[in-house]
């Protein structure tokens, strides 16, 4: 019988829909009884969108830039 | 004292504004490798002008996320460009440039961490589940549901900040997995490669990443809304 930690288990390859037929029919079948596990896959998906969004989060500064520049600049400074 | 043509091109790269495109437009869509071979073989400038482009916002924030250290992950951005500069040649082209690259940046972060001595007190997340003894949710998930709240509240700042600090509050094997994949978006097989795990052991370095986040997300958004 499928249970709660089997969709915890089994949720990376739902997510990425990797899991066989089989396996999906049976979580596929928990999941529309348990407003638990319902609530569990939907705040994962959540998670995933809202992590994705940290890239535009963290970049290199104008001042960190313009100090890599000189460093860089006296390295390739030719001979 | 005259500056040289390659020196003018670096100045307009590296003190652009995020996100504004300096590179010569024929090199936009030049691949990273065919970038590096004409910088080996023709010391083309305009070619590492373009490797800067691309990589040195990539390489600061996974320095960071090793690190959790501003001024380190400048140091090593420095460092991979220099050694980008010096140790070109032992690019031997087994695996992506960009594999290559990020296993330097990642080898220098871990290489500041010991210099400083700055172990992290490790807690493994390998039995971080979040169903009871008896592998049910009941009762752990439902009354913190917080995926129906408004995009507009979830992508505020002050939600952005909770995102990230939670990121940042996880183990540093589980975090370092979790910013290259999810973060950055990067496949598996690229994870392998650049921290030199095996696809499933960084899978289930990921697993548990997911799982200790989204809990952690459902406790901040659960205490925030209250």
């Amino acid at each position: 019988m499928v249970m709660c930690k089997d969709v915890v288990e089994n949720i990376m390859g739902y997510i990425d829909a990797e899991l066989d037929d089989k396996t999906l029919e049976e979580l596929e079948k928990h999941l529309d009884e348990c407003p638990e596990c319902q609530v569990f896959v939907r705040t994962y998906r959540k998670m995933l969108e809202l992590t994705g969004k940290l890239r535009e989060r963290t970049f290199v500064t104008p001042e960190i830039r313009e100090r890599l520049k000189q460093l860089l600049k006296s390295k390739l400074k030719p001979n | 004292m005259k500056e040289t043509g390659f020196l003018r091109k670096m100045i307009g790269t590296v003190t652009g504004q995020r996100g504004k495109e300096t590179s010569p437009p024929d090199l936009v869509n030049t691949t990273d490798e065919k970038l590096i071979e004409l910088f080996i073989s023709s010391k083309d400038e305009r070619a590492f002008e373009e490797i800067v482009n691309r990589y040195a916002d990539k390489i600061y924030r996974l320095a960071f996320k090793i690190t959790r250290d501003y001024y380190s992950a400048e140091e090593i951005l420095q460092e991979v460009f220099l050694t980008l500069i010096n140790k070109i040649d032992t690019f031997r082209g087994e695996s992506k440039f960009s594999s290559w690259l990020y296993r330097v940046t990642a080898n220098a972060a871990y290489m500041h961490l010991r210099a400083q001595k700055k172990y992290e007190n490790d807690v493994s997340l390998e039995d971080y589940v979040p169903y009871d003894e008896n592998g049910t949710l009941m009762g752990r998930i439902k009354a913190k549901d917080w995926s129906d709240k408004p995009d507009k509240a979830l992508l505020s700042e002050e939600a952005m900040e909770i995102i990230e600090k939670a990121v940042n509050e996880l183990p540093e094997p589980y975090r370092v997995v979790f910013h290259l994949r999810d973060v950055e978006g990067f496949s598996n097989q690229e994870v392998s490669e650049v921290l030199g795990l095996s696809v499933p052991a960084l899978k289930s370095r990921l697993h548990r990443a997911r799982l200790y986040l989204r809990d952690k997300l459902s406790d901040y958004f659960y205490e925030w809304s209250k």
